[in-house]
């Protein structure tokens, strides 16, 4: 069989497919916004070479701000991975527990997950709506006037106003990937720690934790990169506003492109964010390997 | 899997074809020209269902189809931000196929980086053959004027108007609406005393906070002086435009503006003045119909003089900024230029019958049942001696971006007049 | 020690039933408001059951506003992207996993770096590789880049599936005179069923939100996507509160209610995916 399995044929054959469509789709584009950034271009008239000027003016210039938008981006994923997975682990080793109504809570907890995002940020631009929200109704109804706030137009609550949904929708998302882990904790290693007078704190931090670390390693990285390329949502609630107080690099990138007209500015803040994300990947990869 | 393949195919070599500047590829027309065959010619614009302009599209369309069989004009509307998007990356990457043969275009800049890269057909022609300046002021022609030959036609023609709810001023014990500054500010401060808020104004929108900086400006250092601001032949730094921001920051401190106006879109305030909440609503004049069907007394007015020595009261800001244009690389581009411009000119005739905006193109019909309100808007722009047109649609791409930024850092108290003039004098050089 | 253990109990299920709330109310308010006129969503009637059902603002939400046809759409779209990338995926997984030759560990973590690339960073390459091959458009124009982006999640996840069938079975096929094709239609690709589901929700979450490369590629409104629709509806109808809470529960519905049937089956889907990938 291994004869079978050697020959080259079958290799190409069964690899061109997946090899043409993610070349095509995500390698060479990449090759595109990589050597467009290195013009002034506004996409229609001619293209001047600027050499590295973009990533200067980039890094440099307060009114572009992208040092704002990409310190955005890293608080979310600070909070993506202090707050919501934290959260998502705490359900997780809860539910992981066989207590009564599981199912219904997982199921629950799951359904954000699954409704367009586009939905949930109509849904929250309500609920945040200074007048009629639901937010500021509730907290006049309860006699706290004072609490009441423009949440997506003040500057002071804006970016709190935006992380809020974004870290609510995916806390399922990752509950459930954790909660897969502790169930496949197998129930000997359990039993065993409990017989040895373990509490359920010492399990979970003895036996639970530890055999799960390639999933919390996953849940880590999905929930930084994950961050760091937000766009639908903060798109649909603020688009970067008020006075840019929201913005991240990719909403920052679209404006670039579209209404802005700096088509090689766009195309640095594209490789730039592709670069991160990579980098964050390869870095949270090498944490859990020196803890090993 | 044939498309994927030849998609990807394609995609391996983009950088190769961006790097040929992109000139969308010469496909042959296809269909139409012939002779008794039926033409259809792709329009797009933003008259979406909720926006005023979209009966006056419907019905222009209706008409030229109705006296040219065998034309068929296919019109897809989209919402405002996505078409700007759309329209910029059909622009920048599209081919004849995927363009409209008409497009709806903001005059100024917008349309001019296009006609610079040589995408939209020149309607000198037509212009010359078929219309007279009788029919047409060339005045309503320059904002689609690039080197002296002409690529737009207007479909409107507005300017800012500051209308006012007489019954709110009336609770306030005004029964006109102020005339001087100094009265404004004494009617406002009535309105406040009677727990009226006279202004909204929409935050998360930044033109519409033009709409009510820009008059202020306007009328602080007068049309001329503005004018050359917005084309970049002087520079910010102007001790009056600073006075003239601080005066706008005063009226906010005041609380002349609705607060939750910062976080509210246009259409959202918009429907607070029409529902009795503010006393007046600061913006264009094609929301005259709606205005005007609001159940309350309506009066409208311009913003007071600031300076005498500098300004007029007679001035607006203001022109046509809505267009219409054609692809240059179409497959029936002469048709269609002539369907817009024939297009344009009915919809301006629609949209001033509707109040929805001045006509740009001399009326050649009935007008006696005009909205006394639209009237009164035209009169104001009879007597105006200067309009400047909208800082944002005056200004290329990335410098309104600059200044609409500027603009809502103001609205936001961020900077002062002084930053303000400062910010943009470095900014934008 | 056994109260101690109750009262923490009841802790628990306090806080549990707290994010329970979290989760569910805006649903539940949602869904109110899109039975409500604006006087009733504005006025003291906030949170509670509409006093008189406005269904009207349903038939607006689906004339106007064509919820059922972009439902469709994305449907459409959705289903194909999971059939397309579940077969590219299979294919590459087994020349992965199966067949023998150098680089190939070199070549799955290449695949692999799909998983960090954010979808909107190739949009302008996209769309002028779309419209040179006259795509723009079509339902293709999303499909392609769809399946692309969702690629290296299904390698990821059918890697664990097909490691899992052992190597006998190819063996035995092998000596009853299978070639290699034989073997993957025959052996593989029907023990990879599960996969299927598990493919198909990672990709389904993929495609079934994405807002801005549905927005660019498609000008035809007949070929609109339900994020498209529902943004586009909601600028419409920003001061009507009722049709844009009947858009988003219709676009919301099919989707809960397939959930709410096979939930089961769907977490379990999902979770193999983390345990095998």
């Amino acid at each position: 069989m291994n004869k079978l399995y050697n020959n080259k044929w079958y290799v190409i054959i069964f690899l061109l497919p997946a090899l043409i469509l993610f070349c095509g789709v995500l390698i060479a584009p990449i090759g595109a916004s990589a050597y467009f950034s290195f013009f002034d271009w506004n996409g229609f008239t001619d293209k001047i070479f600027i050499g590295f000027s973009n990533y200067k003016e980039l890094f440099t210039s307060d009114s572009i701000g992208f040092m704002k938008a990409l310190g955005n981006s890293l608080l979310l994923a600070a909070l993506s991975v202090f707050l919501q997975l934290p959260l998502a682990l705490g359900l997780a080793l809860v539910l992981g527990k066989k207590i009564k109504g599981e199912r219904i809570f997982l199921s629950v907890y799951f359904m954000p997950v699954l409704i367009s995002t586009v939905v949930i940020g109509q849904l929250w631009l309500k609920i945040y709506n200074p007048d009629y929200g639901v937010l500021n109704v509730a907290l006049r109804a309860v006699g706290l006037d004072n609490l009441t706030r423009i949440w997506l137009g003040d500057k002071a609550t804006a970016l709190g106003a935006v992380f809020v949904p974004i870290l609510w929708q995916y806390v399922g998302y990752h509950m459930l990937l954790l909660y897969a882990g502790v169930k496949s904790v197998p129930t000997e290693l359990r039993e065993a720690a409990m017989l040895d007078g373990a509490t359920d704190g010492q399990v979970n931090r003895y036996i639970v934790l530890p055999y799960i670390k390639p999933i919390i390693k996953i849940s880590v990285i999905f929930a930084v990169t994950g961050s760091l390329k937000s766009f639908d949502l903060i798109y649909v609630l603020t688009n970067g506003g008020p006075l840019h107080t929201t913005e991240v690099p990719s909403t920052l990138m679209i404006s670039m492109l579209f209404l802005r007209n700096r088509y090689g500015m766009g195309s640095t803040i594209a490789v730039l964010l592709i670069l991160l994300c990579f980098g964050f990947a390869l870095l949270i990869n090498l944490v859990f390997k020196e803890e090993d | 899997m044939k498309k994927i393949l030849a998609f990807i195919l394609v995609l391996c070599m983009v950088p190769f074809m961006a790097a040929c500047g992109g000139g969308g590829g010469e496909q042959p027309a296809s269909d139409g020209g012939g002779e008794g065959e039926e033409v259809t010619l792709k329009l797009w614009c933003i008259a979406t269902e909720s926006d005023a302009n979209r009966p006056a599209y419907l019905q222009a369309i209706e008409d030229y189809e109705a006296a040219h069989p065998g034309v068929k004009i296919e019109m897809e509307a989209f919402e405002n931000e996505s078409y700007k998007t759309k329209i910029k990356a059909a622009m920048t990457g599209g081919s004849s196929e995927d363009l409209p043969d008409i497009f709806f275009t903001w005059g100024g800049a917008f349309l001019g980086d296009f006609v610079e890269a040589g995408k939209v057909a020149c309607l000198d022609d037509i212009y010359a053959n078929n219309y007279t300046e009788d029919q047409i002021p060339s005045v309503m022609l320059n904002n689609t004027t690039y080197g002296g030959k002409h690529y737009g036609v207007p479909t409107t023609f507005n300017i800012v108007a500051m209308f006012a709810n007489m019954d709110l001023l009336a609770q306030a014990g005004w029964d006109k609406v102020p005339e001087t500054y100094e009265d404004l500010i004494k009617c406002c401060d009535d309105l406040v005393a009677a727990g009226i808020i006279p202004f909204g104004c929409a935050g998360s929108e930044t033109w519409c906070v033009t709409e009510y900086l820009e008059p202020i400006i306007l009328k602080s250092i007068g049309y001329e002086d503005l004018g050359k601001i917005f084309a970049g032949e002087a520079t910010w730094n102007d001790p009056d435009i600073a006075k003239a921001v601080d005066t706008m920051q005063e009226m906010i401190d005041k609380g002349y503006f609705d607060p939750s106006g910062v976080a509210l879109g246009n259409d959202e305030v918009k429907a607070n003045f029409l529902a009795g909440k503010t006393a007046f609503y600061q913006n264009g004049s094609w929301n005259t119909g709606e205005v005007a069907a609001a159940d309350f007394k309506s009066a409208v007015a311009m913003f007071p003089l600031m300076n005498a020595e500098r300004s007029t009261v007679n001035c607006a800001i203001g022109g046509p900024s809505d267009h219409l244009a054609v692809y240059a690389d179409g497959a029936n581009v002469e048709l269609a230029s002539e369907v817009a411009v024939a297009l344009g000119k009915e919809i301006c005739h629609y949209n001033y019958l509707n109040a929805v905006g001045l006509p740009a193109w001399t009326p050649d019909y009935d007008t006696s049942s005009l909205e006394p309100l639209m009237v009164d808007i035209g009169n104001i722009v009879n007597q105006c001696e200067g309009l400047v047109l909208f800082g944002d649609t005056a200004m290329s791409a990335d410098p309104a971006q600059i200044y609409l930024d500027y603009v809502a850092k103001v609205y936001g108290k961020e900077i002062d007049g002084q930053g303000f003039i400062d910010g943009l004098t470095k900014d934008l050089q | 020690m056994r109260t101690t253990t109750k009262t923490r109990e009841v802790f628990l299920y306090i806080g549990l039933f707290l994010w329970l709330i979290v989760n569910l109310f805006p649903v539940y308010w949602m869904f109110t408001f899109s039975l409500k006129s604006n006087p009733e969503i504005f006025g003291d009637n906030v949170i509670g059951l509409p006093k008189e059902w406005l269904w009207s603002n349903y038939t607006t939400a689906l004339h106007t506003g064509n919820m059922g046809l972009y439902f469709l759409n994305s449907a459409i779209v959705a289903v194909t992207t999971i059939l397309i990338t579940l077969a590219v995926a299979l294919l590459a997984t087994f020349a992965l996993t199966r067949l023998i030759w150098r680089q190939r560990k070199t070549l799955n973590k290449f695949f692999m770096l799909g998983l960090t690339i954010p979808i909107h960073a190739s949009i302008v390459p996209v769309y002028v590789t779309l419209s040179k091959l006259n795509m723009l458009n079509t339902y293709w124009a999303l499909i392609i880049p769809y399946s692309a982006f969702s690629l290296s999640m299904a390698i990821l996840v059918c890697t664990g599936f097909m490691n899992e069938i052992p190597r006998e079975l190819d063996e035995s096929a092998c000596i009853d005179g299978c070639g290699v094709f034989g073997i993957f239609f025959h052996i593989i690709v029907p023990l990879m069923k599960p996969a299927v589901a598990t493919v198909g929700i990672y990709t389904f979450l993929q495609c079934w939100n994405e807002l801005m490369f549905a927005n660019v590629f498609i000008s035809k409104s007949a070929l609109r996507t339900l994020p498209v629709g529902v943004q586009a509806l909601s600028g419409q109808y920003t001061t009507e509160w009722g049709p844009i809470g009947a858009a988003l529960v219709l676009a919301t519905f099919p989707t809960l209610l397939v959930y709410i049937f096979l939930s089961k089956k769907i977490q379990e889907s999902f979770i193999a995916g983390a345990v095998k990938g």
